[in-house]
């Protein structure tokens, strides 16, 4: 059989859909191959099918269902009063609403708890908007204050704990270096040159007593309880 | 498909809830096979309301030694988009006329909402619009074949003609939906 074009254009869903076998398919395929205007579609053809097949399935539209069942088996009942109340919200008994709910109240509690309102003593008073930015203000210094002094008393423990370590460390070097040094030969009569000596042999405990003493007159926001 | 027949039987006796069941398999279909063939997602959900109105009132008609319910409201599907066609054919005279202009953007993906246009793909929104272009008798082929997926037996059932004749539709329709996208300056990956 001589292929043409008009027969591979007649034969081209057969062949895409695999119905021509053998010698006939070989055929087909030389022609196809070599011919300018069978070749491009042929891929063409090919490729849209292959589209065709992945283009995806469209859902149903939701009130498309509703519409056809009032059209063919008339208006649903519509139920009014408590059992429409309670139909309302049986759709709303899901996990996801009910984390939802939840989440909405602790907030709500975490406001009303910073805007001073307490369920406890409920006034209608303590709902002015004024009343509310008051307490939300006071609160608001409060709580800066507080970080604050937190912030400070940490900085002074921090100095306290570095200088007992820094004093510890001094202790624990070479007692060559801890001794006195010994005193420079002195010719009678005659004075050494040197400044008056410092008092180097000092109880060590006395020092840091000192030093706390001395930090806490320095910051008066460490309270007592802080130097101890 | 013989759950179908069932419902169907339950459907006949008064049962609203197999009607419903019967409503819930099938609309999906419907409405992709009205969406395809108009290319209107109103007009789609319009004519399935009319399909299932129609298979509901000649219900008593189906016969499941005939055939699967599913290929009979394909058919019933089929017969009412081509009274649709035929109805408004004037307002696609028309049209016709204002394709014969310059074609500075595709007509229906203009006109398409953004919803459906993230639905469908570019490509195959440009599918979408080629099909739309087709005669009928070329769409309808193409549709049940490469969209719905449906066998040559159950075409021939739904388009009432022989077999010799819905393979030389499909196939003329795949080639000339090939030209429409050529022209339309889309060629597909």
């Amino acid at each position: 059989m001589t292929w043409t074009c008009d027969l591979v254009e007649a034969r081209l869903s057969d062949y895409l859909e695999g119905l021509l076998q053998g010698p006939e398919r070989a055929e087909f395929e030389a022609h196809a191959n070599s011919c300018a205007d069978c070749a491009p579609l042929v891929a063409n053809v090919r490729s849209l099918v292959g589209e065709m097949h992945a283009m995806q399935v469209l859902e149903t539209p939701p009130r498309l269902v509703y519409a056809i069942l009032d059209k063919t088996l008339g208006p649903r009942e519509t139920v009014t009063g408590w059992q429409g109340f309670l139909n309302a919200i049986r759709g709303l008994a899901t996990p996801k609403f009910a984390y939802g709910a939840a989440s909405v109240m602790a907030t709500l509690f975490i406001v009303l708890g910073a805007s001073g309102f307490s369920l406890r003593k409920a006034k209608l008073a303590d709902l002015r908007p004024a009343a509310i930015y008051q307490t939300a203000d006071r609160g608001a210094h409060r709580v800066f204050a507080r970080s604050v002094k937190y912030v400070s008393d940490l900085r002074v423990v921090y100095e306290i704990q570095s200088r007992l370590r820094q004093d510890e460390n001094n202790l624990q070097t070479t007692p060559e270096e801890m001794l006195p040094k010994s005193a420079p030969e002195k010719i009678p009569g005659q004075t050494d040159q040197q400044k008056p000596s410092q008092p180097r042999q000092q109880n060590r405990a006395n020092e840091i007593s000192r030093q706390l003493e001395m930090m806490a007159t320095e910051m008066p926001m460490l309270g007592e309880r802080s130097v101890r | 498909m013989e759950q179908d027949a069932q419902l169907v039987q339950q459907c006949l006796q008064g049962d609203g809830s197999a009607w419903e069941e019967l409503v819930r398999r099938h609309s999906r279909r419907i409405f992709n096979i009205c969406y395809r063939f108009t290319g209107n997602r109103t007009e789609a959900e319009d004519l399935s309301q009319d399909v299932f109105l129609r298979v509901y009132r000649t219900l008593g008609s189906y016969r499941s030694a005939h055939g699967g319910f599913a290929t009979w409201a394909t058919s019933v599907t089929r017969n009412l988009l081509i009274d649709h066609y035929r109805r408004t054919k004037r307002d696609r005279i028309t049209d016709s006329l204002d394709d014969k202009m310059p074609v500075v953007e595709n007509k229906e993906s203009a006109g398409r909402r953004p919803d459906e246009q993230a639905l469908l793909g570019e490509l195959s929104m440009q599918v979408q619009s080629a099909l739309t272009r087709l005669s009928p008798e070329l769409r309808e082929a193409v549709i049940l074949r490469d969209l719905q997926q449906l066998d040559y037996a159950e075409i021939q059932t739904v388009l009432a003609v022989p077999e010799g004749t819905v393979k030389s539709r499909i196939n003329r329709g795949r080639i000339e939906l090939a030209r429409i996208l050529q022209q339309m300056g889309v060629r597909p990956a």
